[in-house]
């Protein structure tokens, strides 16, 4: 159904499409210029100069890699909240909190009325789709996520901060696109972390997405998926994103019991281990889940961004993914 | 009436400020070889001291010592454990904040004492009584990976069970008289309750004069309410801001144990108001049978950021203050 769609839009994919979760490894180059800018030893001019260098790298090596749908890979971006909480109005940065060990960062607080501050994505997708003749997602992160990672001093609750931003995400939505954007990818990897709370998670993606003509992808990530599924399926997007690459969830008997009613992206890279999967482990993966969906609606992906791990190790991984998938392909023809 | 102010477990170790930074500054040295482990203890002693100075500052009646030294309320306890290794990082609950998880390959024996040295240098140095926290049996076996030893989590929460036990007897010696423990993973598996009673019953047997306090975060306890009164422990911790039906609830059903109401919201940094904590003491207090009652944040406040953790513990001061001259 969701092909339909697609096809509706004007895209057309191979089975089986290819794609990433979003981030990828920030160039040496890069990550050694974001520690001068912090430093205030380079210029905003020149740290984005090298931004844009690495995003056409990483647009490069997709093509090379021979994924279907491309990111621009987040080179500009730190933290998925922070990127966001940083450029809207209403949002201040917060104190230091700790995530691990020694790591600490600065929590976003909502403080006022969250507002769009006008395009903060677009300059960026159009740049890099003006790279390569492949569909490029737009990329954000979506509303439940956005409140949950950030304090809320200002909203009565986190249901009234979480719809508030739904309704302002969704003018960047609208702006990708009118840009040109047919495919876009609203991260909720927090979502599942208060089932409680999953009904007005859904409630805000239908006011972020509703009525626009895009084919729409969420990325969930390591949530506990089993506890918000089938609920989850109410999301008002084409596509979920799911991690199974870790996973002994067995999707055909959870799928047995409630069918799976949208496209699925299956996550068969492990972002969190420096292996490299084999092509045949892959492939076994991805078959987990054409024995439950008709293969028509499976993508194949990482399980998460691949910002954690080297370019080298992504390079690979992806490589050893779309050997899998191409063998796939000839074996379903 | 008693209301006695009370951290509940955490705090911040770091702040914005840069001569707040200590310890940050001082780990990052420590893993750069740049300075030795008892060089860093010493900073970690400076940090504990600061810490509490800072909870007593803010009004706090019982104290904890921040639970600085930890790495996490996992692998803190289970580093040291003959039987058992740290693996990768793992979400915390519904937080930002990551822990690493414990692997258990064989049976779990106890090579040395884990809070008895942290609860002696905090009880040192702080003019107020100091409330150790353990880490309960139940929450490490849920978040522990079982390789070998036990044959299923609930063998494995026993085993931790008898480890804990040996912490509590110690600290009970040592003359620790409220000891916390921590069971968040529970609130979302009632269903073993009856593992988690077993397991409380074995980790107080020596619990001496000690009272043990059984804290609950993370989740709706609204749910188990009832039956954690028969739980073999002296008073409830509970966590208020998920919980919207636990101060009916409590009026309800009434407390035959001492609690702590955790009104605070540990993991925002809005701050309290009359409006939204006295119609929360007026519907519960009626309805405890004996006391003290303690009022707390709702967990730890080491998610917050330090200027905003002071904050919340002066607030709870200020709101304690001003209901108890309203009532007299």
């Amino acid at each position: 159904m969701s092909r339909q769609k697609l096809t509706r839009l004007g895209v057309e994919l191979p089975l089986l499409p290819t794609s990433t979760v979003g981030s990828f490894p920030k160039t040496p180059e890069l990550a050694e210029a974001r520690t001068k800018y912090a430093r205030k030893q380079i210029t905003r001019a020149q740290l984005e100069a090298l931004e844009k260098k690495a995003t056409e790298f990483w647009i490069r090596a997709q093509e090379e890699i021979g994924l279907d749908v491309l990111v621009d890979g987040e080179q500009y971006r730190g933290d998925m909240v922070a990127y966001f909480a940083e450029l809207m109005g209403g949002f201040q940065a917060g104190g230091l909190v700790r995530s691990y060990g020694n790591r600490y960062y600065h929590k976003p607080v909502i403080v006022g009325e969250v507002k769009w501050p006008g395009p903060m994505t677009v300059a960026w997708w159009r740049w890099t789709q003006s790279l390569t003749k492949k569909p490029v997602k737009g990329m954000l992160t979506g509303p439940y996520t956005v409140m949950d990672w950030s304090f809320n001093d200002y909203y009565r609750d986190r249901k009234s901060a979480c719809l508030a931003l739904a309704r302002e995400i969704r003018r960047e939505v609208e702006a990708l696109i009118e840009a040109g954007a047919r495919i876009i990818q609203i991260d909720e990897p927090a979502i599942s972390v208060r089932q409680e709370e999953l009904p007005f998670a859904i409630e805000a993606m239908h006011l972020t997405v509703d009525g626009l003509p895009a084919y729409f992808i969420t990325h969930a990530c390591y949530g506990a998926f089993e506890t918000i599924y089938p609920d989850m399926l109410e999301l008002p997007v084409d596509n979920l994103d799911l991690a199974i690459s870790n996973s002994a969830l067995d999707l055909l008997k959870i799928f047995e019991k409630d069918p799976f009613t949208k496209d699925l992206s299956l996550g068969v890279l492990d972002v969190h281990s420096h292996r490299i999967e084999t092509p045949a482990e892959i492939k076994a993966r991805v078959m987990r889940g054409i024995r439950v969906l008709p293969p028509e609606r499976v993508w194949v992906d990482p399980d998460c961004g691949l910002k954690t791990r080297t370019v080298e190790e992504s390079r690979s991984k992806l490589e050893a993914m779309l050997t899998a998938v191409r063998e796939l392909r000839t074996e379903l023809a | 009436m008693q209301l006695i102010l009370s951290t509940a477990g955490s705090y911040p170790r770091i702040g914005d400020a840069p001569d707040l930074q200590r310890h940050r500054r001082a780990y990052a040295q420590l893993e750069r070889g740049e300075i030795s482990a008892g060089e860093f203890t010493t900073v970690e002693d400076e940090v504990v001291t600061g810490v509490i100075r800072e909870q007593i500052e803010a009004g706090m009646e019982v104290v904890t010592d921040g639970l600085i030294r930890w790495y996490d309320p996992y692998s803190h306890f289970c580093r040291g454990l003959e039987g058992a290794s740290i693996n990768g990082l793992l979400r915390l609950f519904d937080t930002n904040v990551y822990f690493r998880q414990p692997v258990v390959k064989g049976p779990i024996r106890r090579k040395a004492s884990v809070i008895l040295p942290e609860y002696e240098f905090a009880r040192s140095v702080s003019p107020r009584p100091v409330k150790p926290v353990l880490t309960g049996p139940y929450t490490l076996a849920r978040g522990s990976i079982l390789e070998g030893g036990y044959r299923s989590a609930h063998e494995l929460a026993l085993a931790y069970a008898l480890v804990l036990a040996v912490e509590v007897r110690e600290l009970s010696r040592a003359g620790a008289q409220l000891i916390q423990i921590d069971e968040p993973a529970i609130v979302r598996h009632p269903e073993d309750l009856n593992v988690l009673e077993a397991a409380l019953a074995v980790v107080g047997r020596e619990r001496g004069a000690a009272r043990l306090l059984l804290h609950l975060s993370f989740g709706d306890v609204a749910p188990l309410y009832r039956d954690l009164q028969a739980l073999p422990v002296e008073a409830l911790g509970l966590d208020f801001t998920y919980s919207p039906k636990l101060p009916a609830l409590i009026a309800d059903l009434g407390s035959a144990k001492p609690l702590a109401l955790g009104l605070i919201d540990a993991r925002n940094t809005k701050l309290e108001t009359k409006e939204s904590v006295f119609p929360v003491l007026d519907a519960v207090l009626p309805a405890l049978k004996t006391g003290p009652t303690y009022l707390t944040p709702s967990c730890g406040l080491e998610f917050l950021p330090r200027e905003r953790a002071r904050l919340k513990l002066e607030t709870l001061k200020r709101l304690r203050d001003d209901y108890l001259r309203g009532r007299s």
